[in-house]
């Protein structure tokens, strides 16, 4: 059968060649830490061979300069220890697709093993809106054509979505700028930025300010640890690629450490009491200091909607022989 | 519109393959990654843009009519020349003649499809580590050392 062998080639082919790039980014700046520094590990999955994440450099040289790129090693895509957060759910879901059988999601099978994921507590309003938003990845993956992620127009990400993206393989990063009164996040993907203040000011109330896209935020150091506190967001983004919805009531905190000159610590809490009954925590995410620098593509991810839009309906959709 | 054939795959080994590609705006629920289509035709437009990387091209059909078909490649990062495979904003043209094997619609009749494997003017483009070793490979003189 040359046919079906050239065929089997060619697939096997294929996946190695996608395998190795996706495999190879985040091993990059693996090394083995010393026993002294290991930290510990993020919540959202058990420890893996080749993992990067543990803090394996010597101490920040300033705990209070987070400036820099960085990219992100612990999960894409989620906002939180959410069940259906995780591409591990999306790539079951797929796997059981391609190979025509049943998803196995039960916490102990092959692909879900050493996850531990929950619920948020929806209130009704949260649950009901969270079932109109249609994503095109995690547990409840759609199709484009079907869905409803604003990213599909390139609408922008918003926080805290912006912070958990990722550009394409497992590649995520964000850069830091820091001035002496206000603090930038610079995200390639889609162009964008968010401003965090820190000269001082207060926050403003929802009765002086109209919500944004990316809300209003202010930040303060806590010893070392940074806390980013915003409100003010505007209803149309999604808290991250599954389609966690949130109210104009939303408030977000950040809380950035340094774990050593290498690595960076991020957790949230999300409080809108309209959708989320308990204040929603994320996991804990983990940045290294980029070792995979300057890709010529980060400074030119745009995502253009006139672009987006006609790829969209020409191919995903479908409609270019119509 | 002239498909050459369609090949349905042993599923395990294309799901390597379809794992990864779909961490970017999961294209297997767009296409049915268990099977591959091959198509023919001349180049109409080829679009560099990001992060969807796409050809359009004409397919003639057994009736003469031409099929307006669409493909799209690799995430845009993966392609450029400067990271990994690299494809330029001159790589294909219109009027270039295509041969290309992909995954086919979910959507029965759309003509648009993920492609797996691309030869321009009989010339293997590729679209991954594993391809360009490939066409280093067919490229090189016979007896050559590889």
């Amino acid at each position: 059968m040359l046919l079906a062998s050239q065929t089997v080639r060619r697939a096997l082919l294929g996946s190695a060649g996608a395998i190795v790039f996706v495999a190879l980014l985040p091993l990059a700046g693996a090394q083995v830490a010393p026993p002294d520094t290991q930290v510990a590990l993020p919540t959202s999955r058990a420890p893996q061979p080749g993992d990067p994440w543990k803090a394996d450099g010597p101490p920040p040289a300033n705990p209070r300069d987070l400036s820099g790129k960085w990219n992100r090693v612990s999960h894409f895509q989620t906002y939180g220890a959410v069940k259906g957060g995780a591409n591990e759910y999306q790539n079951e879901i797929l796997d059981a697709q391609v190979t025509n059988r049943q998803p196995d999601l039960r916490p102990e099978s092959a692909r879900i093993k050493g996850l531990k994921y929950s619920e948020p507590v929806f209130t009704a309003a949260g649950k009901e809106a969270f079932e109109k938003n249609l994503p095109g990845y995690g547990l409840r993956i759609t199709s484009p054509r079907l869905g409803n992620d604003p990213q599909g127009n390139c609408d922008p990400w918003g926080v805290p979505r912006m912070l958990n993206g990722q550009v394409a393989g497992p590649h995520a990063t964000w850069e830091i700028v820091q001035e002496k009164d206000r603090m930038l996040w610079i995200v390639p993907w889609h162009h964008q930025y968010r401003m965090v203040w820190t000269d001082g000011r207060k926050l403003p109330t929802l009765d002086e300010v109209d919500p944004v896209w990316n809300g209003y935020s202010v930040g303060r150091w806590e010893g070392n640890t940074f806390v980013v506190n915003s409100m003010g967001f505007n209803e149309k983004t999604w808290l991250d690629h599954n389609g966690y919805p949130h109210t104009y009531e939303m408030t977000l905190e950040e809380r950035y450490r340094l774990l050593d000159a290498n690595t960076l610590e991020l957790t949230m809490t999300i409080v809108d009491p309209e959708y989320y009954a308990e204040p929603f925590k994320s996991d804990v995410k983990i940045w290294k200091r980029d070792t995979i620098n300057n890709k010529a593509w980060d400074e030119n991810a745009y995502c253009v909607a006139s672009e987006e839009g006609r790829f969209n309906r020409l191919i995903r959709d479908g409609e270019i022989g119509k | 519109m002239k498909i050459a054939s369609v090949r349905i795959l042993a599923a395990s080994i294309l799901l390597a393959a379809a794992v990864p590609a779909t961490a970017h705006h999961g294209t297997s629920v767009t296409y049915d990654t268990s099977k591959t289509i091959v198509v023919e035709g001349t180049v109409t437009e080829w679009v560099y843009s990001f992060p969807h990387v796409q050809i359009y091209f004409d397919v003639p059909g057994a009736d003469g009519k031409v099929a307006k078909w669409g493909t799209e490649l690799a995430p845009t990062p993966s392609m450029m020349k400067n990271l990994n495979v690299g494809w330029s904003r001159n790589s294909v043209k219109p009027g270039d003649k295509l041969k290309l094997t992909c995954a086919p619609h979910r959507v029965v009749g759309a003509t648009a499809c993920l492609a797996r494997e691309i030869v321009v003017n009989g010339k293997l483009m590729p679209l991954n580590d594993a391809q360009i070793k490939q066409a280093a490979a067919e490229q090189a003189p016979a007896g050559s050392a590889r």
